[in-house]
C-alpha cells in the first residue's frame, strides 16, 4: 500500500489500519530527515497549504507549520478566536475565499464537531482536521500511537488508560479509535461526570479509581481538563479533582510495575500531573512533541500525493 | 367544479364502502353519487390514476408556516400548497411566529389570511403570553376566535405551576393544552440523541431523559388537575411506556409522533448532515420500534409532519450552529408509510392522520357519503415517490428526503369546492 484510502484526514475513524501503518512508515522516514543537518526536503514544492485556526492553538499550529515548511510547501495562516466566529458565516465565507485562492490543502482547527467534515463537502481541497470540537484530533492520536509504537514496537494486547476529561476531549476519542485499530486495549478513568454515558459502545470500559486504573495499564495518557468546553461545573474544584485524578510521584512509585506516562499537552502542572512525573524518565511527553512534526509531515506528504 | 373520480379504492374504517373500488361523482363540491361505475355523461373533469385510493382529507396536527414574521422561510401561500400536495386538507398552524399568536387578533390573522385556501387552517394559540413561559395568555378569547389548541410549540413549559394553571383554566371551555416534553436543563443545548452516535462524533447529546422527565411530569399534573393534556413529538421508548400506563389508568393523556421519527434513527447523523438535525432528535432503532408499536396499540394517537422550514443559511453551516427541523408536509405520508406499511394496516394508519386528530380537537369529521361535502385525499399506497428539489413548493428546501425513494404517492386533494392535483 502506497496511498491512503481517504482523500482527507478528517478523523481516525475514517482510516483503515493499513493507512495508519503507512503513515507510521512514512513518518519513520521523515523522522530521519528532521534529524539531519539539512532538515528540508522539496516534496511539497508548489503545493499551497492554508492553516485555518478558529480556536487557539500553540503546539499543533507550530508543529503543522514546521512540517509544512520542512516539506517546502507554501504556507498561509489564518487565525481567529472562536468568540469572533458567529453563526457559521465566517466558516462558509472562509471556504469561498480559499476556493478563489487556489489552495491545495487546508489544515483546520475549529470549535465545532464535524466542521472539518463540513469543509470537505464544500471545498475542492484536501482537508486535514487539526481538531474539531470534542470530535477528533487525528494527527495527535497518530503521533501518540507512533510514540507508543516507538517504545513498544507492537501495541497488540497493550493496556492503555486515558485519564481525565473524556467527554470534552477530541484527543481521547481519536486515541480510542487509533489505539484500538493498533490492537491495544483502551480504558478510561475520570469523574463519571466527565465520561460519556455510552462510552461502552466504543468497546471502552471505565475504571473510576485512578490507582486501580494505573495498576491495570502499561501506558497512562493524562489529559488536561477542558475548562473552555465545559458549560457547567463537572467537579467542585481543581483541588478535589487533583486529589482523585492527579498523578504524582508517590502514586507512580507505589505501582507494582513501571508504566509509561504520556500527555498531549498543554500540561497543567500540579493538576492532572505533577512536574516530577512529567519530567521523569517514565514520561515520553517530549518524544510526543518531536514525533508530532514527523507524523504531520507524513500525513501532508501522503495526502498531497493524491493532489490531482 | 364537477369531478368524476374513477376506480378509487375507498380507505375509510367508518364507511361500509371501506376497501371497495368505486367511482365518485362530485358536483359543486358535494359528493352526489358513489357507485361501481358512473358514466361521464356531463362535462365532468375525470380523475383517474394508477392504484388510486381515496380517503377523507388528511389532517396535520402540527406544522409551522412561519407566517407572520419569517415569510422568507415559508408563508401560508407556499406552505398550504405544500400541505395540499402532501394530501392534507386540514392543518394546525403553530403559534410561535413573530409576533407570536397569543391573542384573538393573531388567531383572526391566521383565519382571515387562509380563508380562501383549499386547506382548512386551524390556528393554535400560545399557552403563555409571547410564548415566554411566564403568564397564561388570553386562551378563552383565542378559543372563541377559533384557536383549537394551546401550546408554546417547542418551548417546553418550564414552570409546572404555569402548566397546571393552563390546564385548569382551559377546562371550563374544553380547551386543549399541548406540551412539548423537553427538560431544558437536561437538554442543555444538546445537538443529537445522546447515544452511540453522539459518542462517536463527540457531539453534545440530548438524553431521552429530557423528554421522559417532562412526560412523567405532565402526566402527574394532568392527574392532579383531572384535565386533558396532549404530549407532542414523542420520540423515546420510555415515554411511550409512561403514556401507555397513564392511558391504562384512565387519564386524559394523548400523544403524537412525527412521521420522520418512525423512519429515521440516529445512525443517519454519522455524516454530520444538518438536514437530519431535528428536535426531538432522531433516537435509536429501539426507540423507533417502540414508537411504531405505540401507534399500533393506540398509545400514540396521531402522526404529524412537524413541518419546520429553515432557510439555507440556517442549515448549510457547522452542525452546532444549524437550526433544528425539516420540511415535511409534502413527504409526511410517504415517510410514515415507508416506515409502517408492513406493520400497521393502511386504514388504521390513515385514521391517525384523519379521524384521530379531528376527534381530539372536537372538529367535525368528513365522510365519504352521498350528499356530503367532498373533503378527500387521492393517493396510492403502492406507488413510489422520489422527491426532487424542483418538486418542493415550500420556500425552504431543508428536507433529508430529496432523492430518496419512499413508498406511497399523493395525487391530490379535493376540499372546499376546490381541487389540487400534483
Amino acid at each position: 500500500m502506497s496511498k491512503l484510502s481517504t482523500k482527507h484526514l478528517l478523523g481516525i475513524k475514517y482510516l483503515q489500519k493499513e493507512d495508519i501503518n503507512l503513515i507510521f512508515e512514512t513518518a519513520d522516514h521523515f523522522k530521519q530527515v528532521i534529524n539531519r543537518p539539512i532538515k528540508k526536503v522539496p516534496s511539497l514544492r508548489d503545493i499551497t497549504i492554508a492553516n485555518l485556526f478558529f480556536e487557539n492553538s500553540t503546539r499543533t499550529k507550530l508543529s503543522f507549520e514546521l512540517a509544512e515548511k520542512r516539506l517546502s510547501a507554501d504556507v498561509i495562516n489564518f487565525a481567529s478566536s472562536s468568540s469572533s466566529v458567529t453563526k457559521g458565516e465566517t466558516l462558509i465565507d472562509t471556504v469561498n475565499n480559499i476556493l478563489s485562492m487556489k489552495v491545495d490543502m487546508v489544515v483546520m482547527r475549529h470549535p465545532n464537531p464535524g466542521a472539518a467534515y463540513f469543509l470537505s463537502q464544500h471545498v475542492d481541497a484536501k482537508i486535514i482536521n487539526a481538531g474539531d470540537g470534542a470530535h477528533e484530533h487525528p494527527t495527535q492520536a497518530l503521533l501518540d500511537g507512533y510514540s507508543m509504537r516507538e517504545k513498544y514496537k507492537d501495541l497488540t494486547g497493550k493496556n492503555i488508560i486515558i485519564v481525565g476529561d473524556i467527554t470534552h476531549s477530541r484527543v481521547a476519542l481519536s486515541n480510542i479509535f487509533c489505539l484500538q485499530k493498533m490492537g491495544a486495549n483502551v480504558k478510561v478513568c475520570g469523574p463519571l461526570t466527565l465520561i460519556p454515558k455510552y462510552i461502552n459502545s466504543l468497546g471502552v470500559e471505565v475504571i473510576s479509581n485512578l490507582k486501580e486504573a494505573l495498576e491495570w495499564c502499561d501506558i497512562a495518557m493524562m489529559l488536561r481538563i477542558q475548562l473552555e468546553r465545559q458549560d457547567t461545573k463537572f467537579f467542585p474544584s481543581i483541588r478535589e479533582y487533583t486529589q482523585q485524578y492527579g498523578l504524582n510521584k508517590e502514586l507512580l512509585d507505589s505501582l507494582s510495575k513501571k508504566i509509561t506516562i504520556m500527555h498531549p499537552g498543554p500540561i497543567n502542572r500540579g493538576v492532572e500531573i505533577t512536574s516530577d512525573v512529567a519530567d521523569s524518565n517514565q514520561s515520553i511527553i517530549l518524544n510526543q512533541v518531536e514525533n508530532g512534526v514527523a507524523i504531520r509531515m507524513a500525513v501532508l506528504y501522503l495526502l498531497a500525493g493524491r493532489v490531482d | 367544479m364537477d369531478i368524476l373520480i374513477k376506480s378509487a379504492v375507498i380507505v375509510d374504517n367508518n364507511s361500509n364502502l371501506n376497501g371497495q373500488k368505486m367511482d365518485i361523482l362530485i358536483e359543486k363540491g358535494i359528493i352526489v353519487k358513489i357507485a361501481k361505475s358512473i358514466k361521464n355523461s356531463g362535462n365532468y373533469k375525470e380523475l383517474s390514476y394508477p392504484d388510486l385510493h381515496v380517503s377523507i382529507g388528511w389532517f396535520d396536527f402540527r406544522a409551522n408556516f412561519c407566517d407572520p414574521g419569517n415569510e422568507h422561510k415559508e408563508d401560508f401561500t407556499s406552505g398550504l400548497k405544500a400541505a395540499a400536495l402532501g394530501g392534507f386538507t386540514g392543518v394546525v398552524a403553530m403559534p410561535d411566529t413573530y409576533p407570536t399568536i397569543d391573542s384573538k387578533s393573531g388567531i383572526e390573522y391566521v383565519i382571515n389570511k387562509t380563508a380562501n385556501a383549499i386547506v382548512n387552517v386551524y390556528p393554535a394559540g400560545c399557552l403563555s403570553e409571547k410564548a415566554e413561559g411566564k403568564e397564561i395568555a388570553e386562551m378563552y378569547d383565542m378559543h372563541n376566535a377559533g384557536a383549537v389548541v394551546f401550546t408554546d410549540n417547542k418551548k417546553s413549559i418550564e414552570n409546572p405551576s404555569l402548566l397546571t394553571r393552563a390546564m385548569l383554566y382551559t377546562k371550563s371551555f374544553n380547551g386543549l393544552i399541548m406540551e412539548f416534553p423537553n427538560e431544558k436543563n437536561i437538554f442543555n443545548n444538546g445537538q443529537i440523541n445522546e447515544g452511540i452516535v453522539s459518542t462517536r462524533l463527540g457531539m453534545k447529546g440530548i438524553p431521552s431523559l429530557a423528554e421522559e422527565l417532562q412526560v412523567a411530569r405532565a402526566i402527574y399534573l394532568a392527574e392532579y388537575c383531572d384535565a386533558a393534556i396532549h404530549l407532542t413529538n414523542i420520540s423515546a421508548k420510555k415515554s411511550v411506556e409512561l403514556i401507555k400506563q397513564a392511558k391504562a389508568k384512565g387519564l386524559k393523556v394523548t400523544a403524537d409522533v412525527n412521521s420522520y421519527h418512525l423512519l429515521l434513527n440516529e445512525t443517519a447523523l454519522e455524516t454530520f448532515d444538518s438536514n437530519y438535525k431535528v428536535l426531538p432528535p432522531l433516537r435509536t432503532k429501539d426507540d423507533q420500534k417502540e414508537l411504531i408499536k405505540g401507534l399500533k396499540e393506540g398509545t400514540i394517537d396521531i402522526i404529524c409532519s412537524d413541518h419546520t422550514p429553515e432557510n439555507i443559511e440556517n442549515k448549510k453551516c457547522e452542525f452546532d450552529h444549524a437550526a433544528f427541523g425539516i420540511i415535511n408536509l409534502q413527504t409526511s405520508f410517504a415517510v410514515a408509510h415507508t416506515a409502517i406499511k408492513n406493520k400497521l394496516p393502511l386504514a388504521h394508519f390513515i385514521e391517525k392522520i384523519t379521524v384521530s386528530p379531528r376527534q381530539l380537537l372536537h372538529l367535525s369529521i368528513p365522510e365519504i357519503k352521498e350528499k356530503t361535502a367532498a373533503n378527500l385525499t387521492l393517493f396510492s399506497p403502492n406507488s413510489e415517490t422520489k422527491l426532487a428539489t424542483s418538486d418542493i413548493v415550500s420556500k425552504s428546501k431543508n428536507s433529508p428526503f430529496i432523492g430518496k425513494k419512499l413508498n406511497g404517492k399523493v395525487y391530490g386533494v379535493i376540499n372546499k369546492n376546490k381541487v389540487l392535483v400534483g
